[in-house]
């Protein structure tokens, strides 16, 4: 890749103070043109003190927005700073940095727009519930008969996007479910996706913030959004 | 039919006092309050005048009470809704403001940087 390139990894985090110093280190271990950028989204812990210790960008909100608006905020940061691509990476340590330049390289040769790093491939150490993994499923069939996309992790914060999408993104981004609901923000602008395998860890701590009870109102909330994301103006 | 007339009057000053108390210590914006004065307006108008409701109901055809619920629960849902519009743009609002202040805060900390670096 050139060396020239600007990419703006973005770590939304809320109340990792255990595993965002490790993260950082870890994407400043890419060397050049890799910046760590933190967004703060109100923790309470001392997730500041770490990541700036770690060394990476951190940006503070003064107010809990959720993931939607944290992440928004580093591409807002990201656009404004001219970056060349920006990748958005856990801040619980589940996407590891060597994954990253993997997720980058087809924005620039193979000029996708956005590159979706996927859990589902042999050697991931991953572990999944049973039902986020029907609920993986029953997105990823939802999103194929609406839009004809072919992703089979629609929920994967593990991302890469280049800078027209960030352009797009930093002006307007789904708040209340993301991740699934970008994919159909992408099929409307006609954006070149790519899902590629990529290995996982657990997380290091904490639980996923969608518990198995919930996650079948979970999904059909998603599904809703998705469907009126589709009719949206 | 005299007594019910009399509560419901009172029901109508008793919400015309409330709204504009609420008014005048600012809890709520003109702009708002302005639905709440005329409810209790047509509350009041309805108690000094209870045959406008004969006459309504002639016009509009609900006779039964089940109708008038009907018509009160709808106004209900309109104002609900109302309500939820405006919070969904503050909610939005309030988005952009936090992105907007916390990029500008960001920027601040990395002049002062610069400047104490000089």
């Amino acid at each position: 890749m050139c060396s020239r390139r600007r990419i703006a990894v973005v770590i939304p985090a809320f109340n990792e103070e255990k595993s965002i110093g490790e993260v950082v280190h870890s994407i400043r271990g890419l060397g050049e043109g890799f910046d760590a950028i933190v967004i703060n989204d109100n923790s309470t812990d001392r997730t500041t003190e770490v990541a700036l210790k770690a060394g990476a960008v951190v940006i503070e909100l003064p107010c809990n927005l959720g993931i939607g608006g944290a992440v928004q905020t580093g591409y807002k940061f990201a656009r404004d700073r001219g970056y060349d691509a920006c990748i958005q990476v856990d801040g619980d340590g589940q996407h590891p940095a060597d994954q990253i330049p993997r997720l980058i390289a087809p924005l620039f040769e193979d000029g996708y727009d956005m590159v979706i790093g996927s859990r589902f491939v042999t050697d991931s150490d991953y572990e999944i519930s049973f039902m986020r993994l029907v609920g993986i499923k029953v997105l990823s069939f939802f999103l194929k008969i609406t839009t004809g996309m072919d992703v089979k992790d629609t929920t994967s914060g593990f991302r890469a996007i280049n800078r027209k999408v960030l352009e797009l993104f930093a002006n307007e981004y789904p708040q209340d479910y993301p991740e699934p609901e970008s994919l159909v923000f992408a099929h409307k602008k006609g954006l070149r996706v790519k899902e590629i395998p990529t290995r996982m860890a657990s997380r290091m701590y904490g639980k996923s913030s969608i518990t198995p009870i919930l996650s079948a109102y979970y999904m059909i909330k998603v599904m809703l959004a998705m469907f009126i994301d589709l009719f949206k103006k | 039919m005299l007594h019910m007339q009399f509560i419901i009057g009172l029901i109508s000053i008793g919400f015309f006092i409330v709204t504009f108390e609420f008014i005048r210590k600012r809890y709520l914006r003109e702009e708002y309050a302005i639905l709440w004065l005329l409810t209790s307006l047509a509350i009041a108008v309805l108690s000094l005048w209870p045959g406008l409701i004969d006459i309504i109901s002639r016009i509009t055809g609900f006779y039964y009470i089940t109708a008038i619920l009907i018509v009160i629960f709808v106004f209900l849902i309109a104002i609900l809704m109302h309500y939820s519009i405006v919070i969904s743009r503050i909610k939005d609002m309030n988005k952009e403001l936090v992105q907007r202040y916390a990029l500008l805060e960001y920027k601040i900390k990395e002049l002062e940087e610069k400047k104490n670096l000089k």
